[in-house]
């Protein structure tokens, strides 16, 4: 009677009480085309299995045939919401191959559009996570200091969603004028807003009673899928890249990496709050540091690096996004691999969801804020 | 039965915080722009759908079916079609022909061509009720370009 | 008679006018020779369709009214394209439920499936009839008014359940098996609140209980029962199934909970039927907390429109900020916590009562 193709879940007939619930892919929330099918007992979680690839697009091996610069426009469609950060990693991989110096304004500029990034992409999954729960008013709150974000990187390069801005090499065009006007602005009034959501959501008693405790990931579990990013740092272990690597100038700024100790929900929940706060930070720093200067280092016309291969990462909003690539020494890459991290932040869930409602399997799902294009790409 | 009491207590405290929070946003402006009737302000980069503007120095394109952009296109969303008029040493688009349906604004072929004679417009509303109008000749269209836009190609992309 | 006396009685003393016309149609009537249950059930027929009338007009108001207000809380304008301010917007909603296909989804129970609506709607027109709009402008002031209130409310949940079994949905089933929990555990909150009011006013009828509370705004009952009213509010909006308890239609986990599977006519029921809980819940708020119709200068309709809507709003506020509860905690919140407040306010009020 269960017929669900290729999932291996079966209601057993014994227990009566069990049955089968098919989530998605067209479901409020489960954020676009993820679909879980569920195994539950009354409203209990006994069993959890995600089926995936409804947005599979190919990406991957899409990359084979396009030359080195035009691959960054689709980096823009795996996890719209850090564009700018895949972006990066993409482009740092092809100058480490090549051996291209960025010029520093660049990197600084590089900087605060990857903080401008995480900050988006928190915002998002606040709102987000608000329907999650079922508080629909945070949308509208956080969504008014996004647009403030997008606003500003949309008349830096053009684009609101997918940025298509950081280049081989540098920028594509300098910042525009007025451009830390708009940041002075935002930086000076943000802090509130964070007080405002945080006053809103997360430090509600109801919300709390739902999120403390619940979805608990151990830190030896989440470093044994690979979960990375504030999920990893809810859990207490001390991993940002952009402190280990201290890739762009991030080594020359002031800043802490976000931990928590107890890896439950709510723990996600402050952990992303509280690297809003960070990232303002930085962006504070970067602004009163980034010098004048060339946007764009002296980059050959056809982009053909050396054969050989090289892997790159950049601590995106929700984990390491890592780029690979093999290059044969011709204009097109041989093969690019790209590690994203919604893809092992979800593959954790099975773990923490089982034995909880179904209220809460909504509530630790968002709390991943995992990206549905990113995982199949 | 202490800690119960302060718990409610709590509970309550936090309830009403987040009671004041959006409170205070009753007396807040709206943020909402009626969208057809009140349009937003674009910045001069804004990536719109992409255009070839009619110079009006030369009271035509400057395009010279050099294929650059069709080459930096990751989408072939671009095909040209050369013609040599007579007497003249340059070579001209006699097509230009644009797919907007496969086009992703992302700029590359703007960035590729050497003589700025195309440009990412302001417009964005672009749906349209049949697939076939999606091809668009960019050089039958002679699109002409106004406001900030206009300076913008007209200097080639420098903003002042 | 005097015209102006009778307008003023009209709007100040309603009660008057209307027994003196029906004690005139009962007359004329009785000279005919036919039987007076005849004109009694003509009278019962008018009354209902006024109430239809009402419920139907007061839909479309509050609807109109919780978008507008959810907007001013979320900073934006709400509907504003149809019609003046955007008045209109709910009619054309309307419209465009009632011109939308009636889908039966497939293996359905159809009668549960049909009955469901009806049952929900039927549930909420029949608590009309007790409730004070004016001074004598309550269409059967019967003398067990509260119980039958509860009684009557109380029938909504075998609506839900019976959406809930029929849409032969899984979602649907939670849904309706999550609604019928959290009714009847916050019924009894709900009768300990009421209780106490009833035992301070010493009558279970409606009219008594607002007379009791007099004039005298400081005599109302939501000065000595502070903690009864913000009970009541609490276990009346989680009886009307509204957030931030609105569980049983769960958007983000059971997508709609019970209504998941209707459309067209039966969905715009559903929605007639939980604006029209909410104002009945604040109509009933107000009449047993802030002294139903009474109030200075202004016609007690109007006082108590105003009474209503203000409670009303209280309960938008609360929807539109706070998160939803799981469902454990929501059991758990009425019988730990909400229960014994209850029963505490219960006996005091009982002791005071004995003691002053
Ligand atoms: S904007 Fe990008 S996709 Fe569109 S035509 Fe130009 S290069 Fe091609
Ligand atoms: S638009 Fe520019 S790049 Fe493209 S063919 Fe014409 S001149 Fe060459």
């Amino acid at each position: 009677m269960n017929n669900y193709s290729n999932i291996p879940l079966q209601a057993s007939n014994n227990g009566a009480d069990e049955y089968i619930l098919n989530m998605g892919p067209q479901h409020p929330s489960t954020h676009g085309v993820l679909r879980l099918v569920l195994k539950l007992e009354g409203e209990t979680v006994k069993d959890i299995v995600p089926d995936l690839g409804y947005v599979h697009r190919g990406l991957e091996k899409l990359f084979e045939n396009r030359a080195y610069g035009q691959i960054i426009p689709y980096l823009d469609r795996t996890d719209y919401l850090s564009a700018m950060n895949n972006e990066w990693a993409y482009v740092m991989a092809v100058e480490k191959l090549m051996a291209i110096e960025v010029p520093q304004r660049a990197e600084f500029m590089r900087v605060i559009f990857a903080e401008l990034n995480r900050i988006m992409s928190h915002l998002l999954w606040y709102s987000a996570y608000g329907m999650d729960v079922g508080a629909l008013t945070p949308l509208l709150y956080a969504f008014r200091e996004r647009e403030e974000i997008i606003d500003m990187v949309e008349a830096a390069c053009g684009g609101r969603l997918t940025h298509n801005y950081y280049r081989i090499g540098g920028f594509r065009q300098d910042l525009p004028k007025g451009f830390f006007d708009m940041l002075k602005k935002f930086i000076s009034h943000f802090n509130d807003k964070v007080d405002e959501y945080e006053a809103l959501l997360i430090n509600n008693v109801i919300f709390m009673k739902r999120a403390q405790g619940v979805g608990v990931l151990k830190k030896e579990t989440a470093i044994n899928y690979g979960v990375t990013g504030p999920n990893l740092r809810a859990s207490g272990a001390d991993i940002d890249l952009r402190k280990q690597d201290a890739y762009g100038v991030y080594g020359r700024l002031d800043f802490k990496a976000c931990l928590r100790d107890n890896g439950d929900t709510w723990d996600r929940c402050k952990a992303r709050m509280a690297e809003m706060r960070e990232s303002l930070k930085i962006l504070k720093q970067c602004m009163d540091m980034i010098p004048e200067g060339e946007v764009m280092a002296k980059v050959p016309k056809i982009i053909k690096p050396a054969a050989g291969e090289v892997y790159t990462r950049v601590e995106g909003p929700k984990g390491e996004v890592g780029v690979y690539i093999v290059s044969d020494g011709t204009e097109k890459p041989y093969r690019i691999k790209l590690r994203q991290p919604s893809f092992s932040n979800l593959s954790v869930i099975k773990e923490i969801t089982i034995g909880h409602k179904i209220a809460d399997l909504v509530a630790i799902m968002g709390s991943l804020d995992v990206i549905i294009p990113e995982i199949d790409r | 039965m202490i800690k119960y009491v302060s718990e409610i207590i709590k509970g309550i405290i936090s309830l009403m915080q987040g009671l004041g929070v959006t409170l205070k946003h009753a007396f807040r402006k709206p943020i909402t722009l009626q969208y057809p009737d009140v349009k937003a302000d674009l910045p001069v980069r804004v990536r719109g759908r992409l255009v070839m503007p009619i110079d009006p120095e030369k009271n035509d394109n400057r395009c010279t079916a050099c294929n650059l952009c069709v080459k930096a296109c990751p989408n072939l969303s671009i095909r040209t079609e050369k013609v040599v008029e007579d007497g003249k040493a340059k070579p001209k688009a006699a097509k230009y022909n644009y797919n907007l349906a496969t086009c992703m604004f992302c700029n590359l072929c703007v960035e590729a061509c050497p003589f700025g004679a195309i440009i990412m417009s302001e417009e964005y509303e672009l749906a349209v009720r049949d697939k076939s109008e999606l091809m668009i000749d960019l050089v039958a269209e002679k699109y002409v370009l106004k406001g900030k836009k206009e300076k913008y190609f007209l200097t080639k992309y420098k903003e002042e | 008679m005097d015209f102006k006396k009778l307008l003023w009685d009209l709007f100040y003393d309603t009660g008057k006018p209307l027994s003196q016309f029906y004690a005139w149609a009962h007359n004329l009537w009785m000279q005919t020779g036919l039987p007076g249950f005849i004109l009694d059930v003509f009278f019962q027929l008018v009354i209902a369709v006024v109430i239809a009338v009402f419920i139907a007009l007061n839909a479309i108001w509050i609807i109109y009214y919780e978008r507008k207000f959810a907007a001013l809380l979320q900073i934006r304008k709400g509907p504003n394209r149809v019609g003046p301010f955007g008045l209109f917007q709910t009619v054309a909603d309307t419209v465009k439920m009632l011109l939308k296909e009636d889908i039966n989804p497939d293996k359905s129970d159809i009668l549960t499936f049909w009955a469901a609506p009806f049952i929900i709607f039927a549930a909420s027109f029949g608590v009309f009839l007790v409730i004070p709009f004016g001074n004598g402008l309550i269409a059967g002031d019967v003398n067990i008014g509260m119980l039958y209130v509860l009684a009557i409310s109380g029938l909504a949940v075998i609506g839900i359940l019976s959406a809930g079994f029929g849409s032969n949905s899984k979602y649907s089933l939670i849904g309706g098996l999550r609604s019928a929990a959290q009714v009847i555990s916050y019924e009894i909150p709900m009768v300990l609140t009421v209780l106490a009011v009833v035992m301070l006013a010493g009558s279970l009828k409606m009219s008594d209980i607002v007379a009791a509370q007099t004039g005298n705004p400081l005599k109302w009952y939501f000065i000595p029962q502070i903690v009864g009213l913000v009970l009541f509010l609490i276990a009346g909006n989680a009886e009307i199934n509204r957030g931030p308890f609105d569980l049983p239609e769960a958007e983000s986990e059971l997508v709609s909970g019970f209504i998941t599977e209707y459309s067209g006519m039966k969905f715009a029921m559903f929605f007639l039927a939980e604006y029209t809980n909410l104002f009945l819940t604040s109509a009933l708020a107000a009449t047993l907390f802030l002294g139903g119709w009474q109030g200075p200068f202004l016609p007690p309709v109007v006082w108590f429109m105003l009474k209503t809507y203000f409670i009303v709003t209280i309960l938008m506020w609360a929807r539109w900020t706070f998160p939803r509860i799981r469902v454990d905690h929501l059991m758990a919140f009425s019988w730990k916590i909400l229960l014994p407040i209850a029963l505490l306010n219960l006996l005091i009020t009982a002791f005071l009562i004995k003691v002053i």
